[in-house]
C-alpha cells in the first residue's frame, strides 16, 4: 500500500496520547538521569509549579497576570491601531487605483524589512515604556490587514460592482457598504494572521525595549539563569496566543456562515 | 499583465520613490521639520551608509557583518527546511505518525519563535548556536505545515498511476510525491525563509558579536539615526534579495506547471 | 496471455445501517485479446468493476482473476488509462511513458525502442519533450495510452478514457483505438456511459442497469461486425450509418432503459 488509509479517532487519540507520553518521558529522562543539568531544564511538573506560584508572587517588579496584563494592553493598543489604518486603507486602495500604484511601491519596499528592525527607531521615537513597543506590534500586525483588505476589495465580483453603479452608489458608500462586507472574510482571515504575528511581535519588542511585561519577565529569567521562569513565560506566550487564535477562528467561522460562505 | 500596464506601473513606482526621496531631502535637511536627532537627512545617512562599508562599526566591516547574518540565517533555514520538509512528508504520509506527532505540535506551535530567545541564550550563549537554534524552531514549522497539507492535496489518480505503473517505494517518494507536493513545499520555504530571517535579526538585536542585527543594536544605543536606517536600510535589501533568490529556484524547480 | 474472469463478484461499501451495495452477482469473462465494453448510466458501479481488476479495490465477496491468478494488488501488468489522464505533470512526454518501464529495471537500451515505438504509434515524435500542461487533452489521453501500451500488459483497463474530451477530438480518439486495437489486439475492459462508443470499440458489450449493480445483459458485437465488414469503412460517421449498428445501438438503448 504506498499510501496509508484513514484512521480510526479512537486510534487517532491513542496514537496522540502515546506521543505526548513519549515526548514527556524522554524530557524527565534527560532531567532526571542527570543527561542535561537540571539547571538549564527543570522538569514539565516544575515549570507548572513555577507557573503557580508565579501568579501570586512577584518577579522582576510583578506578578505573571500583572505582567502579561500590561503585553496585553500594548498589544491590543498596536493591533488595534493597525487593523484601523491596515483595513481602510486597503480598502481604499482597493477602489481607487491612483492610490494602489502610489502606495504599492512604498510598501513593497517596507514589506523586507523585519518588523522587529524598527526596534531602534521606535525607542528613539516613543520610547520604552508604551509607545515604543506598540510601534513595533503595529510593524508587525499591519501589512496582513493591508493586504487581506487590499485583496478582497480587489476580487469583490465585477457584477456587485456594476449593479451597485448601476444605482447610483458613490464612492464612500461604494467601499462602505459593498466591498466592506464583500470583503470582509478576507479581512477577518487578514486580523487572525496579524494578530498572530502582532503578538510574537510584541514578545520580541519586549525582549529587547520594555520594563514590564512578559517578555521582560522572561529576559529577566533569563538573566537571573532561571530556566523554570523563562519556560513558565513560554508557556503563558502560548497560552494567550492559542486563546486569542481560538477566538478569531471562531469570528471567522460565524462571518463565514452569515455570508453563507462555506469556509 | 500587459506591456503598457507593467509600463504605467514601473512610471508610477519610480515617480512615488522619487518623490519620497524629495520630501526626506525638503523635511530634513532643507526646512529642518523634522530634527537630525529623530529621523537623519539623506547626507548624514549616506555618510553612516560609508563609514559602515568601511572603516566598519560595530566591531566588524557591511561585508563581515552581513556574510556572518547570512550564514546564519542560510544554515538554519537549510537545516530547518531539511528537517520541516522530511518531517512534513512523513506526517502526510502516514496518518499514523502525523497521528503520534500533532499533539506534540499543537503543544509547542502558539509558542512564537521569538519567544524561545531567552531559552536559546540561556542554553548555548550569545554565539551562533544559539541563533541557529531560534532560526532552525522559526523555520521548521511552516515547513512541516505546508508539505503534510500539500502531501494531503495530491489527487488520488497520481497514487493510482503511480501504483498502477509498478512504482517501487523509494522511486516512489523521490518522483512522485516529493515533485506533486513541490508547490505547497515552497510556499512553506518562503515562509520560512522569512520567518527565519525576521527570528535572528530579532536574536542579533538581543545580543550579537557580530551580525547586521548588532549593528541595529548599537547604533540604538549610540543614539545614531543614520547608521540605524542604513542598517535597516541592509536588512531590507538582503531579505529582498533572498526572496529574489528563492523565487528564481522555484521558477526552474516547478517549470512543469502550467505558466 | 490475459483473460479476466469476475466469478460472482459482489461489492458493498460502507457497513452496517449506512452500507450501499454497488454490485452483485457480477459473473464475466473477457477471453485473450478481446475488447469488452461495459456500458451504464453513472453510478451504476460499472467504473467500480474496472478498479477491482486494476487493484484499487478489493471485491466485497466473490473473486476476479486474471489468467486465474486472484487480484491482491495493482501492477503493471493490468495497465489503466483513467479518464482524468494522471499524467504525472513533473514528467515531460517521454518522462512519463517510460516510468512504468524504468519499474521494470530495463536498461536505457532497452527501453529506448519502446518509448520510440510508442511515441510514434500515438503520433506524439513531435512532443516528446514537452510537458503535459503544454498538450492538449486529445494528447494528454494519447500519452496515457502510449503509457499503458508500452508496459505490454496481459490486460488494459480503460475507465472512460474520451469522457474528458471534447466531441471532436473523442471521434479522432475512437478511431485511433480502433486502429490501434485492429493492428494490435489487446484484452482491453473499456467503461462508458455512451452506447455508440462501445457499439463501435468492443467485440462485445456488457449491459449494467442504474439499480441492483447487476449485469443485465451481455451483446455479441463482433460477428455482426465480421459479416458486414465495418472495418472496411475508415470513418466512424460511416459506420453508424449502417443498419446492423443502428439497430445495436437502439437494441442495447432499450436494454438501458428497461428499468423496472
Amino acid at each position: 500500500m504506498i499510501m496509508e488509509h484513514r484512521i480510526s479517532l479512537r486510534e487517532t487519540l491513542a496514537y496522540g496520547a502515546i506521543g505526548l507520553a513519549v515526548f514527556f518521558t524522554v524530557w524527565s529522562a534527560l532531567v532526571l538521569s542527570g543527561v542535561v543539568p537540571h539547571t538549564f531544564l527543570p522538569l514539565p511538573t516544575e515549570i507548572i509549579g513555577r507557573f503557580i506560584t508565579l501568579l501570586t508572587h512577584t518577579f522582576a517588579g510583578a506578578t505573571l497576570p500583572q505582567h502579561l496584563l500590561a503585553s496585553l494592553g500594548r498589544y491590543l493598543e498596536g493591533f488595534l491601531l493597525a487593523a484601523a489604518v491596515g483595513v481602510p486603507l486597503g480598502l481604499l486602495m482597493g477602489w481607487f487605483r491612483w492610490l494602489d500604484d502610489i502606495l504599492s511601491p512604498i510598501f513593497d519596499g517596507l514589506r523586507f524589512i523585519a518588523p522587529i528592525a524598527w526596534v531602534p527607531f521606535a525607542a528613539l521615537w516613543f520610547g520604552t515604556g508604551f509607545g515604543g513597543p506598540i510601534m513595533i506590534i503595529f510593524a508587525g500586525a499591519f501589512p496582513p490587514c493591508l493586504i487581506n483588505a487590499h485583496r478582497g476589495a480587489r476580487f469583490v465580483s465585477p457584477s456587485l460592482i456594476e449593479a451597485a453603479s448601476m444605482l447610483g452608489t458613490g464612492h464612500l458608500r461604494m467601499i462602505y457598504e459593498v466591498l466592506l462586507p464583500a470583503s470582509l472574510p478576507s479581512i477577518v482571515a487578514g486580523l487572525r494572521v496579524s494578530a498572530g504575528l502582532g503578538w510574537q511581535s510584541l514578545v520580541g519588542a519586549e525582549l529587547i525595549v520594555a520594563a514590564n511585561g512578559i517578555g521582560y519577565m522572561m529576559v529577566q529569567g533569563q538573566a537571573n539563569v532561571q530556566t523554570s521562569t523563562v519556560m513558565a513565560g513560554m508557556m503563558s506566550i502560548g497560552l494567550v496566543g492559542f486563546g486569542m487564535d481560538r477566538l478569531l477562528r471562531l469570528a471567522e467561522l460565524t462571518i463565514g456562515r452569515r455570508l453563507g460562505q462555506p469556509t | 499583465m500587459g506591456f503598457y500596464l507593467r509600463m504605467r506601473r514601473a512610471m508610477v513606482a519610480l515617480s512615488t520613490l522619487s518623490a519620497l526621496v524629495v520630501a526626506w531631502f525638503v523635511l530634513t535637511t532643507v526646512t529642518g521639520l523634522i530634527s537630525s536627532g529623530r529621523f537623519p537627512d539623506p547626507f548624514a545617512t549616506w555618510a553612516a551608509m560609508r563609514q559602515l562599508v568601511s572603516p566598519g562599526y560595530a566591531g566588524s566591516t557591511l561585508v563581515v557583518h552581513v556574510v556572518h547574518s547570512l550564514t546564519l540565517v542560510l544554515g538554519g533555514f537549510m537545516l530547518a527546511s531539511t528537517l520541516g520538509v522530511s518531517l512534513g512528508l512523513l506526517m502526510g504520509w502516514s496518518r499514523k505518525a502525523e497521528a503520534f506527532i500533532n499533539p506534540i505540535f499543537l503543544l509547542l506551535r502558539p509558542i512564537p519563535p521569538l519567544a524561545w530567545i531567552p531559552l536559546a541564550i540561556l542554553w548555548l550563549g550569545l554565539g551562533d548556536a544559539a541563533k541557529i537554534m531560534v532560526i532552525v524552531i522559526a523555520a521548521f514549522v511552516p515547513n512541516v505545515i505546508n508539505t503534510s497539507t500539500g502531501v494531503r492535496t495530491i489527487e488520488k489518480t497520481v497514487f493510482e498511476a503511480s501504483q498502477m505503473l509498478g512504482t517501487p517505494r523509494w522511486r516512489f517518494v523521490g518522483e512522485v510525491l516529493i515533485p506533486a507536493s513541490l508547490p505547497a513545499i515552497f510556499t512553506g520555504l518562503r515562509l520560512s525563509l522569512q520567518a527565519a530571517w525576521t527570528t535572528l535579526v530579532a536574536a542579533e538585536l538581543v545580543g550579537a558579536l557580530a551580525g547586521i542585527g548588532l549593528v541595529l543594536n548599537v547604533a540604538q544605543q549610540d543614539i545614531y539615526p543614520a547608521m540605524i536606517l542604513s542598517a535597516m536600510f541592509v536588512v531590507g535589501v538582503l531579505g529582498w534579495l533572498m526572496t529574489l533568490l528563492l523565487g528564481f529556484v522555484e521558477r526552474r524547480a516547478l517549470a512543469w506547471r502550467t505558466a | 496471455m490475459g483473460s479476466i474472469s469476475f466469478d460472482n463478484v459482489g461489492k458493498v461499501f460502507g457497513a452496517g445501517a449506512g452500507a450501499l451495495v454497488a454490485l452483485e452477482g457480477i459473473t464475466l469473462t473477457v477471453a485473450d485479446k478481446e475488447f469488452v465494453a461495459i456500458v451504464g448510466p453513472s453510478g451504476c458501479g460499472k467504473t467500480t468493476c474496472l478498479r477491482m481488476v486494476a487493484g484499487f479495490e478489493r471485491p466485497s465477496s466473490g473473486n476476479i482473476s486474471v489468467d486465474g491468478k486472484l487480484i491482491v494488488a495493482p501492477g503493471p501488468d493490468r495497465a489503466v488509462v483513467f479518464q482524468q489522464f494522471a499524467l504525472f505533470p513533473w514528467k515531460t512526454v517521454r518522462g512519463n511513458i517510460e516510468m512504468g518501464l524504468r519499474n521494470k529495471n530495463m536498461s536505457l537500451a532497452q527501453r529506448m525502442p519502446l518509448v520510440d515505438a510508442a511515441l510514434k504509434l500515438m503520433n506524439l515524435e513531435s512532443h516528446a519533450n514537452a510537458f503535459p500542461h503544454q498538450l492538449s487533452g486529445g494528447m494528454q489521453q494519447r500519452v496515457a495510452i502510449a503509457r499503458a501500451y508500452v508496459l505490454d500488459p496481459a490486460v488494459l483497463l480503460m475507465d472512460e478514457p474520451f469522457g474528458a474530451l471534447d466531441a471532436q477530438t473523442r471521434v479522432v480518439m475512437q478511431e485511433e483505438l480502433v486502429r490501434l486495437a485492429r493492428l494490435n489486439p489487446r484484452t482491453v475492459l473499456f467503461i462508458t456511459h455512451s452506447v455508440e462508443e462501445a457499439v463501435y470499440l468492443a467485440d462485445r458489450v456488457a449491459i449494467m442497469g442504474r439499480r441492483h449493480g447487476r449485469i443485465k445483459a451481455i451483446v455479441d458485437i463482433k460477428s455482426v461486425r465480421l459479416a458486414e465488414q465495418w472495418d472496411q469503412l475508415e470513418r466512424i460517421e460511416d459506420v453508424m450509418e449502417q443498419e446492423s449498428f443502428v439497430h445495436l445501438r437502439s437494441s442495447i438503448w432499450k436494454s438501458l432503459r428497461e428499468e423496472k
